[in-house]
């Protein structure tokens, strides 16, 4: 009988262990993909926003995943409304300006040597480390 | 016939009532056939003859024209803008489901439409989005005027709209009144039809 319980309880010790392995390998962070869609729409500063022209694809509830450098999903999700952002500085006394569309989302990844943004099944966009203000993978679209 | 043999065949006879009550309750619920509810948006969306006598301000001369184009609505059908713009002013809505300030306004133009209906027709106009989520966004802020769906985005070129939400004033006649990016609420928008077409 004490032998039948230690073959039984072998195999879930086993598969503890692996999956052990592969949490130490896959080391995973949080982080914020940050995208500035320099689409230059007039519109207020600060209001919500969505891609124009070339970059309509980016919206609130637009799908995207954020893949490595072989293609392998790392994080996927809906991305959020954007934000508008002036595209200078310049007071110029009106309240529509030319500005940029900014998205934000947070996601979980695993480390990689390389990640890219896929919105809504468009060409991917690499992501570029930066923890200027906290840990981002940011892009410029277009680049 | 023994006594089990009866008590087994009482029981089945109970079974099958049962069971020939509840196929009858079915029945009936199947007897009243399920009117499919008709696609929000669509043809029988469209507004009915303009009253007989509205009166209407004349558009200002030198009012360019509003683009003529055709679309495809939520059902399918074909809508000429031109053949509403003939008979009354007409309002273009421009929104996709996913866009936030379209929906904090919708429900406030929806009641704005059903106001004016008839006199002023309103029509929404979709891009970048889904047949389902539009349906929902319709239903959801009770949206009864006519939507196109401009799925190359090209009604929105021509009238130079870049994101939603964004509205258009058109006069009876097809002269561009009045265009607001980013969108107007219902309450200017009610008395800018009251200052430029309503007489």
């Amino acid at each position: 009988m004490r032998r039948l319980l230690a073959v039984l309880s072998l195999p879930p010790l086993l598969a503890g262990a692996l999956t052990a392995c592969d949490d130490a390998e896959e080391t995973r962070s949080t982080t914020t993909v940050r995208v500035l869609v320099r689409d230059i729409n007039i519109r207020p500063e600060g209001v919500e926003c969505a891609g124009t022209g070339p970059y309509t694809h980016f919206h609130n509830r637009a799908p995207f995943q954020v893949i490595d450098g072989d293609g392998r999903t790392l994080a996927e999700g809906a991305l959020p409304s954007g934000t508008s952002v002036a595209t200078f500085e310049e007071d110029l006394e009106v309240e529509r300006v030319p500005t940029y569309c900014e998205f934000a989302v947070p996601v979980t990844v695993a480390t990689r040597d390389a990640y890219r943004l896929v919105v809504d099944g468009h060409p991917p966009i690499a992501l570029t480390p930066n923890d200027s203000e906290g840990p981002a993978l940011v892009a410029v679209v277009p680049s | 016939m023994t006594r089990r043999r009866a008590v087994r065949l009482a029981a089945a006879a109970l079974a099958l009532a049962g069971v020939l009550a509840s196929t009858a309750a079915c029945s009936d619920d199947e007897d009243v056939p399920a009117s499919p509810a008709p696609i929000a948006g669509g043809a029988s969306a469209l507004p009915g003859p303009a009253p007989a006598g509205l009166a209407l301000r004349p558009a200002p001369s030198g009012a360019p024209g509003a683009p003529a184009v055709t679309g495809t609505l939520t059902d399918g059908s074909t809508l000429a803008l031109a053949d509403l713009w003939a008979a009354r002013p007409v309002v273009l809505v421009f929104f996709s489901s996913w866009c936030g300030p379209c929906e904090q306004r919708q429900d406030a133009l929806s009641e704005l439409a059903r106001t004016h209906r008839d006199a002023v027709a309103f029509v929404g106009v979709v891009t970048e989005d889904t047949p389902e989520d539009v349906q929902r966004y319709l239903r959801a802020h009770r949206v009864e005027y006519p939507v196109v769906v401009d799925d190359d985005g090209a009604i929105w070129q021509s009238y130079a709209v870049r994101e939603p939400p964004a509205v258009v004033l058109v006069a009876k006649g097809g002269a561009l009144l009045r265009g607001w990016p980013g969108g107007v609420d219902a309450a200017a928008l009610d008395a800018q039809l009251r200052e430029l077409v309503l007489a």
